[in-house]
Parts: C-alpha cells; structure tokens; sequence
C-alpha cells in the first residue's frame, strides 16, 4: 500500500478541550480517467474521548473515505489528500512520518471492516494475527501475546477461546468472524475504534448480536466509537451524534435523537420518509427523486438541489455552508434555515411531519 | 410486541363466507391438467427412433439414384431384394418416425409401434447379418465388410430402442390416462396489453394496509388461490469422498404449504440460508422439486412437460436480486427484455421491439434506451430493467427475490412504490422474498416466515406483527434496529448461528436457538416432536408447540436476564 507523502497544509493548533479526534476540513479527491472525483469534500468533526459518532449516508456519499482517510489507508495515487487536518490525541496524523503513523494504526486507533471474510487472511489462524499485531504494538514475547488474543476472544463472547484461536477464518460462521474482527481491533486497547458497516454483511439476528456486544464492549473499555453505515436504524441504537453525507458533504449534523426526529436538512428528510416503517403502512412512501450526482458534474451550488422538493432559485446560485439551525443545536446545510429560507421553512417541515405519517389513519394503530 | 388497539381484521367477521379454511389444509382444485415429462429412457428411445428413420432412408435414397444415373442395372439386384431395401426401408421409416411422435402425444399405440418396428429392423438385421456369415448371400471381401457395418448400426439401434422402451414398461401403462389429460386449455393466454394508457382512472394510494387495499384483500381472500403450495421439499444432495457419492442432503426446503390469492403480496421473510430463494425458484420449477405439490391456476406444475410448461412461464416471471448480476453486459436492453418474448414465439421483430419499449415506458425508463448496455445504467435503473424484463411478457405471478436488498435506501422506496404501481395496474400477484422485515411490514398482505427451510408462522401481516406467536419470529421483529429513538428498546437477542440445513436439529427446528425453550425448563417434547403449522384463535398459523406461552411479559422477563456475551455459541470445535 503507498502511503502518504505529501504534507497538504500549514499546521493549525491542537485542539483545545477533550476531543480526542478532530477533523478539519478534510477533502480527499480521486484522480481517475475521467477527471478528478471529490470523494470527500471538506468534512470536518471532532470526537471526545468516549463519545460514540455515526456517519451515515448511501453509497458514494464519502462516509468510507473518510475513515481510510483518518486511517491513513487510501494508495496515493490515485486518491490525494487536497487539504485538511486530523489531530488525533494531540497530534496531527496526516503529516505524520508513515512509521510514526504504523505505531498508532491498529493500536490506538482500530478499524472494523464491512466483509470479515476479505478482511482476514485465509492462511493464518486467528490467534496468529490477533497476536501478530500486539506483539508488534505492546512489545510483548509472543507466549503473552498469544494470551491476550485469548483474552480478547473471550471479551467478544467467544466461547472456547484457546480453541478457537487456532482455528483459521474459514472454519467459522460469519457472526463469528466478526467476532474476531472485534476482538483483533479490540486487542490493543484502542482509544479510537472506527467500524465500518460492521454488520452490513450479517442476518439480521446476527446483527443484533454484533451490536449488543459493540455497545457492552465500548461501555466497558471507554474508547471512542466512529460507527460508518448507511442503516438509519443502527445509528439510533449505537450512537450519540450523527453526521449525515451527501455526495463527499456533510450536510446535517446533531446528536441521534435530534437528527432523526427533527431532521433539519431536506436530504435527512427525505431518507427518513423514504424509509418503510410501521406508521407508513399503508401510505405511499415519499421518495427522493433523481439519483445521486454525477461526481464529475456535480450541482454548481447545493449539490442536494437538483433532488430537493423545496429548492429555489438561491439554491442554484450560492452554495449553502454548514451553518448552526436557530433554535436548536443541530447544523445543517441548507438555505432553508437561513434568513433567506424563513418564508419557506413551515411549509418544508408541515410536509415532512405528513409524509412520516402516511398509514396513520388507514392502518391498525 | 402486542400494540393495543382495534383489531382492523381484513376478514369480515360478519360475512358468514369469511371463515374460511386456513391456508395450506385444503387441497387445491385442480383446473385442467398438464402433460408429465417423457422418461429419460423414454426420450433416449425417441432420439434413437429418429436416427433409425434417417438410416432407413439412406438406402432406398441411394437405389433411387443410382436408378437414375443408370448404375441400377449394373449392379444387377433380385427384384425381392430392391423391394424390401426400398419399399421395406420406406416404410419401417415411416412406422419409427409416426412413432416417436406417437409417443410425444402420449400415446400407447406409438409404444407398441416403436417397439413393432425395432423389433422387425433387429430381426431383420439379424436374417441379414447371418446370411453374410453363412455366406448364402455370396458376398465377399470388402463388400461383405461393408455390408456386416451397415446392418451392425440397424441392430444395434433397434436394440437400444427396444432395451429402452422396455425398461419404462411401468410407464407405458400410465399412458392410456395420460393421453386423456386435457393438455391445451387455458395455457394458450394470449400476451397481456401492457401499455400505459393515459386515461385509466387510478386511485392514490395502493399500499398494503390501506382502507382501499384492506378491503380488496378481503375479497381477495374468497377466490380459489392462484398459487398453491403444498408439502413443497427441495433437497440437493452433497456429494463427496473419491467417488463423489452422495456423502449428505442440505435440506433446503422441507415441507413447505401456503397460499396465494389473486392480487395479493406474499412475503417470504428468513435469515440467509433459510431456504427462501429455493422456494421462490423451486415454486417457478426452475428447480425441480424434490417432493410435494405447487399448483398455479389450477395446473399442477411438479414435473411437467417442458412443452406444457413454457405457456405457463409466460405468466410466473421472477425478478432477481442482484441488479448487476441478473443482466448479461453484453446485451443491449432490447435483448435482455426481448430475450424472453422470443422464446415465448414472438418472432416478428417490430412487435418485439415496440413491446421492449412498452415495458420500458410502465417501469418509468425512456423508450429510446433500448439500444444501451446495462453498464450505462444505475443500479435503480438496472433494477427496472429486471422488472421490465419480468413484465414484458404480462405474467400474473411475480417472484421479487429480493428486488430492493442491493439499493441505497432513497432509490429502494422509488422501486417498492414502482412495484405497488404495477400491482394496481396490472394486477398482479407477487411473492415477494425478502431478509428485511421493514420493508415487508410496508410492503405485503400477507407473511411467512421461515427457519432451516420450514415455515414457522404465516398470517396476515397487522396480526402477526401485532402479536407474533412463534419464539423465532418474536426475536427476529426484537432485532430490527428501528430508526425512531423513541421507540428505542432492549433486544431480545438469539444466541448462535443459524444450524447448518444439511443437518437440522431434531423436532422443532429453532429449540436450539429458542429462547422460551430454555424458559420453560428445556421441555423434551420440543427436541423430540416436530411441530406442525397449527391455526390459532388469532387467525393465523404457528409451527410452535407452546405458542400460547408467548407475551410480552415472558418475553421482557427473558431481555432482562439475558447477557450479550452468552449468544455465541460453541458449535463443534
């Protein structure tokens, strides 16, 4: 894998207060055939100590750059990091000398990936490659290394664990893969535990395990979760704030329960009304209209408005910024919550509270 | 899991008709009746037959030109011996040829006639072959070679017929009631308009669980079923070991009955291996099924004559799951929709296209696509495609495997509307197979789930989401993560892995799993007796002996004792 070479920007200050990560304007592009792909596009976002952050958006909104990007795990070329920081524990990551860098990935901050089945090597047994990182990370003799991956398989609930680490990953389900991938993150005790889409892949009963045992395990060690998906669902059940993306912005950002009952940016709006649930039975579901930009043509201005049922002219003139929502303590971007949207704004809500309760009235409740 | 409330029951309790039989007791009337398959000794036999008729022919095809070149009389032939090598040949021709289309039809005559005429071609082969022999025909050298190859090949195909057609003697006794089975009726369905026409009245809303849909399900529910399952098995054998003999069976599907109602969406809900895909293809016989019945319209499918089969393909078409899989990139749309068309004999060119072009218009795409490649589409469109594709031909039942599982969630609600549409317009029936109980709560009439390939509960879909009754179902609604927060729960969460269909536990299938199991002591009668699909006073079906002891009250006790870290479970290390 290459690695990152060039230093993007002049250096900022820490961060002052307890964010043990903070973004800053992150913007990695992709230099492909056909042009330049802003995959991420100014993303910034900070995440205390012990705090829990959801990403959330469809496919190719840049919610997985983002965490390679902080990683550190994208092949420059083609992907190139145009600007931004990431200040991790107090010190920037992007700039940071690559083995510098090796000796925080993987032990302070730990990824889970979509498919543990590619995300594990075929040939070795778990307990080798749990036990491979932390004799590298802890400096520890690999008796002691072994142990701990023992230890850290039985924290993910997996039962016989000396037995287990000497199996290799084929020999298990796929709930239990996941289980190892888990205990591999959590092995070294990482302050920073990043998991993307970590259940896409299971059944839903299986789900419903990896994300019990996701909540226990970040409960009890007190390190920070980024949790990356596109499953509105798993958002409100694991996580504490929530960035919503689209097409490499953000373009709200809240804490769950605000975010998902009060949606303030028309995207967010949209994806709750699009979703199938009890009260909607019934009732037409609300769509979103159009698909998602072309990443060579994007919208001149808001890159939501081609799609928005409540665009105007503005929205096709002046890009709107991520800006704090009067009343409330959520940011959004969109001209809606500016001075200029005042007008429109009681019509957009009105018609987002109807169509979230579409069945109402029809149905059995 | 019990919301209060009325009961908005979609059956009538006032309608004396609207106690109607549970779905899966009844046995299915059967409309008209379809041609069985031919043997494959019996189709063997028929190809042989047809080679002998082209042989036979050589021959007096051979004399006839050298009778015309004048080589005739040089090779100075007894008259008996042109007669039988013409005359003889062009009617023993004749008799295996009327034959093996005797047999097509079914008849017993075209039996007894194949094995009339192998039976002579092989003795007479026989007097031929041993005159050359004895040497009484006065041949030699070459010509006797010659002549020993070309009666070797009659023998050894009359043989091969008369080997064939005898081991199926069993079955040519079938044959007298098989021929009287009405083969023709009601498949020759002409190809449904599909044409959006402006003027045609359409109502809002379509939804399942609407007033307007609750009620039409309700009358739904009197008409004979358009699709009836009933002890539906799927097995594939595992095959192993040096001489890949067969070392296993995955039980895929195990004894599956339900129902589908003219106009009504089924939904199929399980975890991955459950069998449900199986069932979906095993019900459109794109696998033969291993037992049990599947009636569609009155016609029973199990093991149908490939002939008889293809008008009734025109009406069951699936759409499949994965919209970059599902469609050949080498194809231009035109193909990939008209592909079907074709087979189903719409051989004019035009007609074709104009009808790509009609179900491309129904699925909202433009009409001018057709000459584009699936790679210049998004995965929406893709999906389109595919329902275009199922829809060309005007089926009445659609298999959905899945349609919605590989779309981002905006253009997933652009689909399931589409599909809702094309329900109203063209009343169609689906069954609609998927993992996501989301969407099957907005999206069905009706539901069942399903566990190592049996159904565990079935019902329609206010009761059994209201009040689900089987430990596996409570669990599964229990995992849905739910987007409203106040709804926010603690889960009842099912400890291991789904065990492996090539060997389900014994009895009730979940007790493995189950989590009332355990609540009530362990019960033997769970791990030693299969449950049957019972009814219950709710109104619908559950495989579960102790459903009764299902609440919400045992359900909170088990979620509040219950520890994440117990629920993998050490399956044989």
């Amino acid at each position: 894998m290459t690695e990152t070479v060039n230093v993007p920007a002049p250096l900022g200050a820490p961060p002052v207060g307890d964010a043990l990560l903070d973004v800053r304007n992150l913007k990695t592009h992709f230099h492909v055939l056909d042009g330049i792909v802003p995959a991420v596009d100014g993303v910034s976002f900070s995440l205390g100590a012990g705090q829990t952050l959801g990403i959330v958006g469809e496919s190719g909104s840049g919610k997985s750059v983002t965490a390679l990007t902080i990683m550190r795990l994208l092949d420059i070329p083609p992907a190139e990091i145009v600007e931004g920081e990431v200040w991790f524990d107090g010190r920037e990551i992007l700039s940071m000398p690559i083995d510098k860098m090796r000796r925080i990935r993987g032990n302070d901050i730990a990824m889970i990936f979509q498919e543990p089945l590619t995300s594990l090597n075929p040939v070795f047994t778990i307990g080798d490659q749990i036990a491979e990182q932390v004799e590298l990370h802890k400096k520890v003799k690999r008796r002691e290394a072994w142990d701990r991956a023992i230890e850290s398989l039985r924290l993910v609930g997996i039962p016989l664990p000396e037995r287990r680490v000497k199996q290799y990953p084929h020999e298990m389900s796929g709930g239990m893969r996941q289980r190892v991938m888990i205990a591999m993150a959590l092995s070294c005790e990482p302050k920073l535990l990043i998991a993307d889409e970590p259940t896409t892949a299971l059944d839903v009963t299986i789900q419903a395990q990896i994300l019990e045992l996701l909540k226990t395990i970040q409960d009890r060690t007190d390190s920070a979760l980024l949790l990356i998906t596109h499953d509105l669902g798993v958002v409100a059940e694991m996580v504490d704030n929530v960035i919503v993306m689209y097409a490499g912005q953000i373009v709200e950002q809240g804490t769950a329960n605000e975010v998902l009952l009060n949606p303030k940016a028309p995207y967010t709006m949209g994806l709750l009304e699009s979703i199938p649930t009890v009260e909607k039975r019934g009732g037409r579901l609300s769509v979103i209209t159009g698909t998602v930009p072309n990443p060579f043509n994007l919208p001149p201005a808001c890159r939501f408005e081609p799609r928005c049922p409540y665009a105007w002219d503005l929205c096709r003139q002046v890009a709107p910024e991520l800006a704090p929502v009067r009343g409330s303590d959520q940011l959004a971007r969109c001209h809606l919550h500016t001075p200029a949207g005042d007008s429109r704004l009681p019509a957009a809500l009105e018609r987002h509270t109807s169509a979230m309760r579409l069945g109402q009235g029809h149905s059995d409740q | 899991m019990t919301t209060s409330g009325q009961a908005d029951d979609p059956d009538d309790p006032d309608d004396p008709d609207a106690i109607q039989e549970v779905a899966g007791t009844v046995v299915p009337r059967i409309r008209g009746r379809l041609r069985t398959r031919l043997p494959g000794k019996v189709r063997t036999a028929r190809g042989q037959l047809l080679v002998l008729t082209v042989y036979l022919l050589l021959t007096p095809i051979f004399l006839g030109f050298q009778a015309v070149t004048g080589g005739l009389a040089k090779m100075n032939l007894p008259t008996t011996d042109l007669l039988a090598a013409t005359v003889g040949n062009v009617v023993l021709a004749a008799a295996c040829y009327t034959a093996s289309r005797l047999i097509l039809a079914r008849s017993r005559t075209g039996y007894i006639l194949a094995l009339a005429a192998a039976g002579l071609i092989a003795i007479a082969s026989i007097y031929a072959l041993t005159e050359v022999v004895t040497g009484t025909a006065g041949l030699t050298g070459n010509t006797a070679f010659f002549f020993t190859v070309y009666q070797g090949v009659y023998l050894m195909f009359a043989v091969a017929v008369l080997v064939n057609l005898l081991r199926e003697v069993t079955w040519s006794r079938t044959l007298v009631r098989e021929a009287r089975k009405s083969t023709g009726e009601g498949l020759g369905v002409p190809l449904r308009d599909i044409r959006i026409h402006p003027g045609a009245a359409r109502t809002e809303v379509a939804a399942p669980g609407s007033a307007e849909e609750a009620a039409a399900q309700a009358k739904r529910r009197h008409q004979e079923p358009l699709l009836a399952v009933r002890g539906l098995k799927k097995h594939f054998p595992i095959h192993g070991g040096l001489l890949r003999r067969q070392i296993g069976t995955v039980y895929a599907v195990d004894g599956v009955d339900f129902d589908v109602y003219p106009g009504e969406i089924f939904s199929l809900v399980g975890e991955s291996g459950c069998g449900k895909t199986t069932l979906g293809r095993t019900v459109l016989q794109l696998t033969p099924p291993t037992a049990g019945k599947v009636v569609f319209d009155g016609f029973e499918l199990a093991d149908v004559d490939p002939d008889d089969m293809r008008p009734l393909r025109r009406r069951m078409q699936i759409i499949f799951q994965d919209p970059f899989g599902s469609l050949n990139p080498r194809m231009p749309v035109s193909d990939i929709i008209g592909e079907g068309l074709l087979a189903q004999g719409v051989t004019d060119r035009k007609t074709r296209d104009k009808r790509v072009e009609d179900s491309l218009e129904i699925v909202g795409l433009r009409r001018d696509y057709t000459r584009r490649y699936p790679h210049e589409f998004s995965g929406g469109q893709r999906q389109r495609i595919g329902i275009a594709r199922a829809l060309a031909l005007g089926p009445d039942l659609v298999v959905c495997d899945e349609p919605v599982s590989a779309l981002d969630v905006s253009i997933q609600s652009q689909v399931l509307n589409l599909l809702l549409d094309l329900r109203r317009d063209f009343n169609l029936t689906y069954l609609f197979i998927s993992h996501n109980l989301s969407v099957v709560q907005y999206f069905s009439d009706r539901v069942g789930v399903m566990y190592l390939g049996k159904l565990v509960e079935e019902g329609a879909v206010e009761q059994l989401y209201r009040d689900p009754r089987h430990p596996y179902t409570v669990a599964l609604l229990s995992a849905i993560p739910d987007p409203d927060p106040r709804r926010r729960k603690k889960r009842l969460v099912l400890k291991g892995d789904v065990p492996s269909p090539a060997a389900p536990p014994s009895g009730c299938r979940f007790h493995t799993r189950c989590w009332l199991y355990e609540k009530l002591g362990n019960p033997e009668r769970c791990a030693t007796e299969e449950p049957e699909l019972r009814p219950l006073e709710t109104g619908h079906r559950t495989a579960c002996h102790f459903a009764e002891e299902v609440s919400d009250k045992a359900v909170s006790q088990v979620v509040a004792t219950q520890s994440v870290l117990d629920t993998a479970v050490a399956d044989p290390v």
